[in-house]
């Protein structure tokens, strides 16, 4: 192996004045794309598309190999994984007879309590077809895009657990920024507690946990899901197990694992407008208080030459009037009205 | 005249095949399979090509060709624009102006020149990310993805100079 082996050819071309060209673009690049991070967006969107068919055709064969590979060294404990799988096999039949359980309680419940329920999730089945596992980036790209349905911000996660979001989307692929990457930040929630935090990510394995509350004592071993905040992604959502960190503070071990996933589902989430139930007539304060309901008002004529009073202004009592019925008679309850008063309680 | 279109066709292919490796290169790194399990990055397969046909065909091998795969480098794997565009340039800037030492090495010494090259890349590339998100991202994976590169180089350049030789090289004899 030497390099001189080779004829090294002696014309460079006038190179340093491109060069200097060039490196200016590339600076001017970087520049633009920090000022205005989402012009080159639609640019690498149709990069990945251009690029999708080779790395569609490509990823058959390959991941076919990096099986048979990998299968390799577990042919000599096939035994004893089986025997491991068979236990945790039984053990987790227990477990689903138990969650089904409790799911059919709490959903008892939340009809007694008249909760708001859980947003119903969709999802959509996608490929991975590429994966960028770089020192400053983690991310993943997927064979479905704006054509499938999939939206920036959609959750991403594989039978284990969450995996990341998108945060760009093209016709048919799709961008995943992993939740290891040194840009992931996500709300989440630690359990039992209900401690909230922040999960960030560092190009590490194991992201790590920005406690919200100082004066929380987190243990080890703690369940991490996703606590929904801010409406970007479905709460619940199984992400990880807490450790403690040999430097101090925590990090979270993840349930998925984003090296070896093939094929992820993208969380259709979009929180609905909360529309708690209408109250009754026994809800009002009046009744409540074990009052006769008031009689309902009479229809006052419009002022001439004037608009109508809002109703705000016609539900004001008169000076005289008793203050604590007047405005529950005056105008009739409205899921919203009573929402809004309820909160103001 | 076949024979002058034959020339003509293997001229072209000689001087895309540079190229066009570099882009296999990038290809090949974003594929979804890590035959080691995820545990390091995937080797820079890009600078490869890059380096061995900056240092011996510069022309075949442009700073325009280094600025191309660096940006294509950069929009598949989901990085800011520029970033290994500018640190595709800062190591040709590197090798063209160390061309003859590096042409000179043979060996181990063949190996640290590209290492040499590899590192000012990925230097580059480190410091300009860290500006760029105005924090230091860990050193760890970058080390362990220039090791791999370094390893990795060692049989790819056989493979490279096989192409340089049989492709390459008998088309492109006006040096």
């Amino acid at each position: 192996m030497a390099n001189g082996s080779f004829r090294i050819a002696r014309n460079r071309g006038g190179a340093q004045l491109p060069l200097a060209l060039l490196a200016a673009l590339a600076v001017a690049l970087i520049l633009i794309g920090k000022a205005q991070n989402t012009l080159f967006d639609r640019t690498r969107a149709a990069v990945t598309d251009w690029a999708a068919p080779a790395l569609h055709a490509a990823r058959a064969p390959l991941v076919g190999l990096d099986r048979f590979m990998g299968s390799i060294g577990e042919i000599f404990s096939v035994y004893q994984e089986n025997l491991r799988l068979k236990d945790e096999n039984a053990r987790l039949r227990q477990w689903r007879n138990a969650a089904i359980v409790l799911d059919d309680r709490v959903k008892r419940y939340q009809l007694l309590l008249r909760a708001v329920p859980d947003p119903s999730l969709s999802s959509v089945m996608a490929r991975v077809i590429g994966r960028s596992n770089q020192p400053f980036l983690q991310t993943m790209i997927l064979d479905a895009g704006k054509a499938q349905g999939i939206k920036p911000g959609q959750a991403v996660i594989d039978a284990r657990g969450m995996i990341g979001r998108i945060f760009l989307t093209g016709h048919h692929t799709s961008w995943v920024i992993l939740l290891t990457d040194l840009n992931s930040r996500i709300p989440v929630t630690l359990e039992p507690g209900n401690v909230q935090a922040i999960m960030a990510g560092d190009n590490t394995t194991a992201p790590t946990l920005d406690l919200l509350s100082q004066n929380v004592l987190l243990k080890p071993g703690a369940q991490v899901v996703s606590s929904g905040d801010g409406g970007l992604l479905p709460p619940g959502l199984a992400i990880g197990t807490v450790i403690a960190n040999p430097s101090g503070g925590f990090r979270v071990v993840l349930l998925a694992d984003s090296t070896s996933s093939e094929d992820v589902n993208v969380v259709d989430f979009k929180l609905k407008t909360e529309k708690p139930p209408a109250p009754s007539p026994n809800d009002l304060p009046a009744t409540a208080a074990g009052l006769p309901p008031a009689a309902p008002p009479a229809v006052q004529s419009p002022v001439p030459g004037g608009s109508l009073a809002p109703s705000g202004a016609a539900a004001a009592p008169p000076a005289h009037a008793p203050t604590m019925t007047a405005p529950a008679a005056a105008t009739p309850p409205s899921p919203e009205g009573a929402a809004v008063d309820n909160g103001n309680e | 005249m076949e024979h002058a279109g034959s020339i003509m066709g293997g001229r072209v292919l000689s001087s895309l095949t540079p190229a066009g490796l570099g882009i296999l290169g990038v290809l090949i790194a974003t594929f979804p399979v890590s035959f080691l399990g995820g545990l390091v990055p995937p080797p820079l397969f890009v600078f490869m090509p890059l380096y061995f046909w900056a240092m011996v065909r510069p022309d075949l091998m442009t700073p325009f060709w280094a600025f191309a795969l660096g940006v294509f480098q950069d929009f598949l794997s989901g990085g800011p624009p520029g970033v290994w565009a500018a640190s595709f340039l800062a190591a040709y800037f590197l090798i063209d102006r160390q061309r003859d030492m590096l042409a000179g090495l043979s060996g181990i010494g063949a190996i640290a020149g590209f290492a040499v090259a590899a590192l000012s890349a990925c230097l580059t590339a480190y410091v300009i990310v860290g500006f760029y998100y105005w924090h230091l991202p860990p050193v760890a994976p970058l080390l362990v993805e220039l090791a791999m590169t370094v390893l990795f180089y060692i049989p790819a350049v056989f493979v490279i100079g096989v192409i340089h030789r049989r492709i390459v090289g008998p088309y492109r004899s006006d040096f």
